[in-house]
């Protein structure tokens, strides 16, 4: 399965990164940055955790 | 489509004995329905957790064109990223949130923890106060005022204006008719508000500056700095204010946050969850939608209950008790999706630094009854005592 963020919407509230830190990260600047993209079935609970609690929802996992 | 018809209640969801306490028809309208019809405020409520989670996201069929209760605050609110449904939203959106994102606050964390900790240390000292007047407005009124940089009588101002542009959001009862003129000053002096009215520095004349260099649009800088005044005082107000009530009746909850700071955060969002700052928030169905097997009818103004969802029993595990270890990170009390809480990043900036700097030097706060004065659309609490401070 697969990550998608939805740049333009993402703000960087980082709610994302808190769910799933070994997934994504806000870099120096704020801006989110996924470390990873295409996941195994091991990371999918924690990629939708990260997706469900993004405020804006920027984030899905398809 | 087979759908069941929907529930018709007859609730008065703006009366005052529901916006003091709305939680009993919350609760009896959530059992009904997750849409139900209310004939008194002609809309259709949502009232469970996933109906209005989903109703938020889906931008589509309930359009932000009617978040109001009444033609003229819709009519007010035309063109302004609140009201606006994508594409225009999204560029209104990010012009507005430029300067209110977590990354563009960065920089003020410390100062705000610092103005908190300052503002609680003397109340401590005082041992006895108004914790609304004293702390809940003096904090979010200092830290919006700083940021955007307004002086005199602005500042004055800010309380009353705050106040009356959330009121406005309801029907057309005594109180929304009794704010439309205090609303119209707040919209009269951001109209003719310029770059040299806001201290040097401030967020507010960053505004100014990216309206001159051409980044936003001419004339939009007001505009602004209206929806920051507007939507970003009276529900913080509100949410401090009962952070500060919940934590001393829940002795045991500001404990646990005492033992462990790191649930400031989580202590925050039960905070949210628990009290929803916003009673009531509109939409407008574009089309015939189905919600749980009823539909609604295209055209429909709806009426979003946050603190119905909030206290949802089909999503959160004993809801009405209040647990700073349940951390409901998804709480409602924001919205959600592409019109959630373009403020969110400083509220929880204002609310974490005073809920710390109570668990910092606070053991207990001994409070008299909680006074509270019916609005349409903010449920704050109007005067809390503080009538001893057990100082940690």
């Amino acid at each position: 399965m697969k990550i998608v963020l939805d740049r333009p919407r993402c703000e960087g509230h980082g709610l994302c990164e808190e769910a799933a830190p070994h997934l994504m990260h806000l870099d120096d600047a704020g801006e989110l940055v996924l470390d990873r993209e295409e996941i195994g079935a091991e990371d999918v609970a924690a990629a939708k955790a990260a997706a469900r609690v993004c405020p804006v929802a920027a984030l899905r996992v398809e | 489509m087979s759908a069941i018809a929907v529930p018709t209640v007859d609730v008065d969801l703006f009366a005052d004995e529901v916006v003091l306490d709305p939680y009993p028809v919350y609760a009896e309208l959530r059992e009904i329905g997750s849409v139900v019809r209310l004939p008194a405020n002609d809309v259709y409520a949502l009232t469970r957790y996933d109906a209005i989670r989903g109703a938020l996201a889906d931008w589509e069929s309930f359009s932000s064109t009617s978040i109001g209760f009444n033609p003229a605050v819709n009519e007010a609110l035309a063109g302004t990223s609140l009201a606006s449904d994508p594409p225009d939203h999204t560029r209104l959106r990010a012009t507005l949130t430029e300067n209110l994102t977590p990354r563009a606050l960065r920089g003020l964390k410390d100062q705000i923890d610092a103005k908190a900790d300052a503002l609680v240390a003397a109340l401590v000292e005082q041992g006895s106060f108004e914790a609304i007047d004293a702390l809940a407005r003096a904090f979010p009124l200092q830290v919006v005022a700083d940021l955007i940089g307004f002086t005199g009588h602005v500042r004055d101002n800010m309380l009353r204006w705050g106040q009356a542009a959330m009121e406005v959001i309801g029907p057309m009862n005594q109180r929304t008719a009794a704010s439309f003129p205090i609303a119209g000053e707040l919209y009269a002096w951001c109209s003719q508000v310029t770059a040299e009215d806001l201290a040097p520095g401030s967020v507010g004349r960053g505004i100014f500056d990216a309206e001159a260099r051409g980044a936003i649009p001419p004339g939009t800088a007001g505009h602004i700095i209206h929806q920051y005044l507007g939507a970003g005082v009276d529900t913080t107000v509100a949410a401090i204010g009962n952070a500060i009530a919940l934590l001393a009746r829940h002795p045991d909850q500001l404990a646990l946050v005492r033992e462990d700071p790191e649930l400031v955060p989580a202590a925050f969002n039960e905070v949210l969850r628990y009290w929803a700052p916003v009673h009531a928030w509109g939409r407008r169905a574009t089309r015939d939608v189905e919600v749980d097997g009823v539909v609604v009818p295209a055209g429909a103004q709806m009426a979003i209950l946050f603190g119905a969802g909030n206290r949802d029993p089909r999503h959160y595990d004993d809801p009405d008790a209040f647990l700073v270890e349940r951390n409901p990170v998804d709480h409602l009390s924001f919205g959600y999706g592409p019109h959630g809480c373009a403020g969110q990043g400083l509220a929880r900036l204002e609310g974490h630094a005073v809920i710390a700097a109570l668990a910092r030097r606070v053991e207990r706060l001994v409070v008299g009854p909680e006074a509270r004065v019916p609005s349409n659309i903010t449920r704050s609490i109007d005067e809390l005592p503080v009538l001893e401070v057990v100082p940690a």
